[in-house]
């Protein structure tokens, strides 16, 4: 599909920033270009949440905070039977959220 | 700058409220007005602390509405939205106005009515203020990122359910000796945890919390009344000064922290109120921390440096934060078990510190509490509000 999620690469200093700034945290650098957010990683931390906001219909959500190879870091749902902190997982991209006007998509990671 | 003292304090009883929104506001504020006895001083400027009335109620500029109510014209008004630390913040817009020599007397009204919405709903209005782009769409609720905060937290200092428990056990039992909490129920150990039924009792909301690590969704109103040392001494008000706040703020998405289990807008706020206030974290008698979250009273008590990294949970099991214990924490109950009306309880944190150094705390009073300390816990973290208070001999 052609959905895809980026990341912004700073021009002047390299740092990448996810979400986006308008002003590199790194060097206050004016300048990004978009870098797609695509690759493996490991489980930071993740979570079963049964409080879940509006748009949803299932029991519960497994929500992860993902360390990429390279260091930048990101939050989307993981499709995994098996979660773990510290397991190798990749990049996908689905639907993430279903409001009633479009399908929102969004980071999913699976198991590498 | 001129000190700033709180002459009054007043609050609804959190819950479900019985009145619409601003009679709810104006309620709290005639208790704080009442407590404070100004006589004929007027009120120079109304500030009100509330997150979600444009979309839960309906009704804005709540900050003109609560002043009509009371008839406060033509004191200056206006309304502080800044999440979860609106109350705190609040608290902030009137002591720059009073110690910058702008007024001489500020009523500090939080509300929130989250109730007259049903719980989805109150849950997503909530989850509006994560970042839209990277967190919202995901289906990350407070509760979430509470969750993945916790996992890590726990792993990282080996903090345990049971650990967990023990904060809800306190806030719970502290609660029952507040007649202005939300939940009027003491829980046991078997009840949330070792017990079979246990499973039933308290199921999981975002693993590892499960829900008595959590707070209720309340309707509530809290209000104190500041004032210049002249109006103080003129109306014979037991000297509580405002001795310090601090703010900071942090990255909005959680996963871009350097470290995601160090709370830096706590620390960094806190520091700065304690600089502000000639105090030191060992000064303070008594604190009211932000546990929307059970996890949240251990890390905030880290962070604000009142135990080491990896030492908070180890003093809990001591007993150290119990109402008779070395720093007793939450003594109102805590958002845990007094409830969470989010604009309303930045403010509610000041009542109930106000009360407990004016020794007017009832059941749940401190004894000798002459320092107290509050952490209003914006965002995940993304903004935090630590006030410093201090009882003056005179
Ligand atoms: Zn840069």
């Amino acid at each position: 599909m052609s959905e895809k999620v980026y990341a912004f690469r700073c021009t002047t200093c390299g740092a990448v920033s996810y979400p986006k700034h308008m002003i590199c945290p790194k060097c206050r650098g004016e300048a990004f270009e978009p870098v797609e957010v695509a690759g493996e990683g490991a489980v930071l931390t993740y979570t079963d949440v049964y409080a879940l906001a509006v748009d949803y219909e299932t029991r519960y959500l497994r929500l992860a905070i993902v360390e990429l190879d390279g260091g930048m870091r990101v939050t989307g749902q993981l499709l995994d039977e098996h979660p773990r902190v510290g397991k190798r997982v990749r990049t996908t991209v689905g639907v993430v959220r279903e409001p009633a006007d479009k399908p929102i998509y969004g980071l999913q990671f699976v198991p590498a | 700058m001129r000190p700033v003292y709180i002459v009054g304090a007043g609050m609804t009883r959190f819950g479900r409220s019985e009145w619409p929104l601003v009679d709810l506001a104006a309620t709290a504020s005639l208790a704080a007005l009442h407590h404070a006895n100004l006589g004929k001083i007027p009120v120079d400027a109304v500030v009100v602390a509330n997150m979600g009335a444009g979309r839960v109620n309906r009704q804005t500029a709540i900050a003109s509405a609560l002043v009509d109510r009371l008839s406060l014209w033509p004191a200056a008004a206006e309304s502080v939205e800044n999440g979860p630390a609106s109350g705190a913040s609040a608290v902030k817009v009137g002591y720059q106005a009073i110690a910058s020599g702008m007024a001489d007397v500020v009523l500090v009204t939080g509300v929130e009515m989250m109730r007259a919405v049903d719980g989805l709903e109150a849950t997503d209005f909530v989850a509006s203020l994560s970042h839209p782009e990277v967190e919202y769409i995901y289906g990350v609720t407070l509760p979430s990122l509470a969750g993945l905060f916790a996992r890590l937290f726990m792993e990282r200092h080996g903090v345990e359910r049971r650990h967990l428990a023990l904060v809800a056990i306190k806030n719970h039992d502290n609660a029952m000796k507040n007649p202005y909490a939300h939940i009027h129920q003491p829980v046991t150990m078997e009840g949330i945890l070792t017990s079979p039924e246990a499973v039933v009792n308290n199921p999981p909301i975002a693993e590892p919390l499960h829900m008595f690590d959590c707070c209720p969704v309340s309707d509530g109103a809290a209000a104190v009344v500041l004032a210049t040392q002249e109006v103080a001494a003129k109306i014979g008000a037991p000297r509580v000064l405002v001795a310090g706040i601090g703010q900071a703020t942090d990255t909005h998405a959680v996963h871009e922290r350097q470290d995601p289990t160090d709370l830096k807008a706590v620390r960094l706020a806190s520091a700065a109120a304690f600089e502000r206030a000639g105090l030191k974290p060992s000064d303070i008698d008594v604190a009211e921390l932000h546990d929307a979250f059970t996890i949240l009273e251990i890390a905030e008590s880290e962070a604000a440096g009142f135990f080491k990294p990896g030492q908070a949970h180890k003093a809990i099991e001591r007993g150290e934060t119990q109402l008779t214990g070395k720093l007793p924490i939450n003594p109102s109950g805590g958002l845990k078990a007094k409830g969470h009306p989010v604009g309303a309880t930045g403010v509610a944190q000041i009542v109930e510190l106000a009360w407990q150094l004016r020794g007017e705390a009832g059941g749940r009073q401190v004894a000798k509490a002459k320092a107290a300390y509050a952490c209003n816990f914006g965002g995940f973290g993304n903004n935090v509000v630590a006030t410093v208070l201090r009882k003056e001999e005179r």
